[in-house]
């Protein structure tokens, strides 16, 4: 059980040390400029090779002791979480083809039956009344321009 | 202080305008409603608010976001009390006693001295703030870019050690900010940097989706089947009033409390949460019977109560008088100022008077608002809670999203928050605490610029942060604040119990 730990700590070290290479090699691309006229890249390479530092550390540490490694949060349900992270990327995708009040009303169904195990009718209500209130609250009231999409609503 | 004085009175007539009371009524009652509902704070409110002020006037804005951030702290405790599920993270310490005196009978007597605290508390630290705020002020005329560079500096070195687990994962989430903050056109050069081609981020990241995705979707994920049920309180609360002993007990707790809170919230990068732990362990250390402490204490109530209130008050000073942000929730209210085209830093008192001063007499007039309303309607919030978790995260999730859309009328807002909720929830699973990279996040560009202005005035050399005595004083604080850890165990944000 440790030595997973440990493992998943250095996991997530070496994911942040290639964030820093990523961003220092990115900033070389901008031009560092010269300490006398920083140029563009100079803050994303010193903050990348600063990341890359505190991120040896961390590893370091992650395997010298097995405190302060993942937190418990076995109960978290991923498969949900996948579909509900999917359904708002389609939410964003269709929002200015559909329209606010359609992709509001399926997004807030979905979330409510499948997710949430709401019965159909009752989610069907909600998200009705969801679209729609929301529609009257941002649109008419507060003067925010929603995407209308191809239906015009 | 004369003059002070007469800028407040000004500033109540601005408060006192039917249209800046409406929208401080709006605010606190916000604040009141997402502190009382555990799965979004007030930082994720602002910024799901922010696109509905744009119509308004800056005043009524900042008076409306304003009541957000003291409404939440009176809002937090009735979740603490009734259901000892922290509606917020600084009213965790109020679980401790607040839930025991709830299930002894006396829930009405902690709602009332928590909120009773929380008014005494929050008058106390607007006096403060109309105190110390002009003073700093006028003392940060003198601050140059090393100035505000080594500030900066110092505020993202003390969020790191306030983490509450590795502060070397603080400080990389810190670092992680600066480098999101800073994409974008270059300040200088208007090269583009790291925006892929994307037209949207050539103005830079917004603040207000990331803060909606690691702080209100990512909230909701995490709790996707567990707070299906919430067990509230079910008894009759009664006595709000808090009885004669009740407040002899309360009262020292309640001074200590705000002054602690006041003053440790006026420091970068403490906040809330720090002030209230360390109130607690005050009161339990000076009781003559700290085995009280944990099991329905009054004090346990009291003290934390009024401290977390006091700290938002003092966390409004280095916003309003040097334009540093420090917490996420002020680094937000930053980011509002700047939309609406003001210039935070030490000229907004002497250029806005109206805003700072209107600001301020709102805060006084929320709080009497808060103590009036809050108390009768407990009972409601109550109702509020009954709400079935899973419709108020739908509602969560798609306020989030329409805010982030709303902001640019782009969906690729909602592109990012969704994103940072993934990285919100991915933080969260691996220890890595969001606070510093909110802060480093808004605070990147200016870090940035000021570190740029810097050399180009020294001429590349480094030392000048150093040969300027304001400057050489926070780099030395924050180097002994980065040090101190590697010789001693005793750090103030270890050992406190788990946040948000």
């Amino acid at each position: 059980m440790k030595k997973t730990k440990i493992t998943t700590v250095g996991a997530s070290a070496l994911f942040w040390i290639v964030v820093g290479i990523l961003a220092c090699y990115g900033a070389t691309r901008l031009g560092l400029g010269s300490v006398t006229e920083p140029g563009a890249g100079f803050i994303f390479f010193w903050s990348g090779l600063i990341l890359v530092i505190l991120s040896l550390v961390v590893l370091a540490d992650s395997v010298r002791s097995s405190e302060d490694t993942v937190r418990e949060m076995e109960e978290l349900n991923w498969a949900k979480i996948a579909l509900v992270l999917l359904s708002l990327l389609l939410y964003a995708f269709f929002l200015e083809r559909l329209g606010f009040v359609l992709t509001t009303f399926v997004l807030v169904s979905f979330l409510l039956s499948c997710i949430e195990g709401t019965n159909w009718v009752r989610s069907l209500g909600v998200a009705s009344a969801a679209a729609l209130a929301s529609f009257a609250i941002f649109e008419l009231w507060l003067k925010i321009r929603l995407p209308k999409g191809i239906f015009r609503f | 202080m004369l003059e002070s004085l007469t800028s407040l009175v000004h500033g109540f007539n601005i408060a006192l305008q039917p249209q800046n009371l409406f929208y401080c009524f709006i605010g606190v009652t916000m604040g009141t409603l997402v502190g009382v509902l555990p799965g979004i704070g007030p930082t994720a409110t602002i910024a799901l608010l922010l696109p509905a002020t744009f119509t308004l006037n800056p005043i009524s804005a900042i008076i409306m976001l304003s009541g957000i951030c003291y409404g939440a702290m009176y809002g937090g405790s009735t979740t603490s009390i009734l259901l000892n599920i922290p509606g917020e993270a600084s009213s965790v310490v109020t679980c401790f006693d607040g839930y025991q005196m709830a299930r002894q009978g006396r829930a009405g007597a902690a709602l009332g001295i928590s909120a009773f605290g929380s008014f005494i508390a929050g008058t106390a630290s607007i006096f403060g703030l109309i105190l110390l705020a002009p003073t700093l002020a006028d003392f940060a005329l003198k601050f140059g870019p090393p100035e505000y560079f080594a500030l900066m500096v110092m505020g993202l070195t003390v969020v790191a050690y306030l983490a509450r687990r590795s502060m070397a994962k603080a400080l990389m989430m810190a670092v992680f900010g600066i480098l999101l903050g800073c994409i974008g056109l270059d300040p200088i050069t208007a090269t583009p940097r790291f925006t892929f081609g994307i037209l949207e981020l050539a103005d830079g990241i917004g603040i207000a989706p990331v803060v909606m995705g690691l702080f209100g979707i990512a909230e909701v994920l995490e709790n996707l089947g567990v707070l299906n049920k919430t067990e509230v309180f079910a008894g009759k609360i009664k006595g709000l009033f808090p009885n004669r002993e009740d407040w002899r007990r309360s009262l020292g707790p309640i001074a200590r409390g705000s002054l602690l809170g006041f003053f440790l919230g006026l420091l970068p990068g403490v906040g809330a949460i720090v002030p209230q732990f360390l109130s607690y362990a005050l009161e339990k250390k000076l009781s003559r019977h700290p085995e009280r402490f944990g099991n329905g204490a009054i004090e346990g109530v009291a003290s934390p109560e009024a401290c977390n209130n006091a700290a938002v008050g003092g966390t409004f000073i280095p916003l309003l008088s040097l334009g540093i942000p420090s917490t996420a929730m002020t680094a937000i209210l930053l980011g509002a100022l700047m939309i609406y085209g003001l210039t935070p830093g030490p000229l907004l008192i002497k250029n806005s008077p109206d805003l700072f001063w209107g600001v301020i007499a709102s805060m006084y007039i929320g709080n009497v608002m808060l103590l009036i309303l809050n108390l009768p309607l407990i009972p409601m919030w109550v109702q509020v809670l009954k709400i079935p978790y899973s419709y108020l995260s739908c509602f969560i999730i798609l306020f989030c999203l329409i805010g982030a859309y709303s902001l640019n009328n782009s969906t690729i807002d909602i592109y990012i928050a969704v994103t940072f909720s993934l990285v919100g929830l991915l933080m969260k699973k691996f220890a890595f605490e969001p606070a510093p990279l909110v802060l480093a996040f808004v605070l990147g560009p200016l870090l940035e610029t000021a570190l740029r202005r810097s050399l180009i005035l020294s001429d590349g050399s480094l030392l000048i942060f150093l040969q300027r005595p304001i400057s050489a004083a926070f780099i030395i604080f924050s180097i002994v604040v980065l040090v101190t850890p590697l010789f001693s165990q005793i750090r103030l944000g270890r050992g406190l119990s788990e946040e948000d």
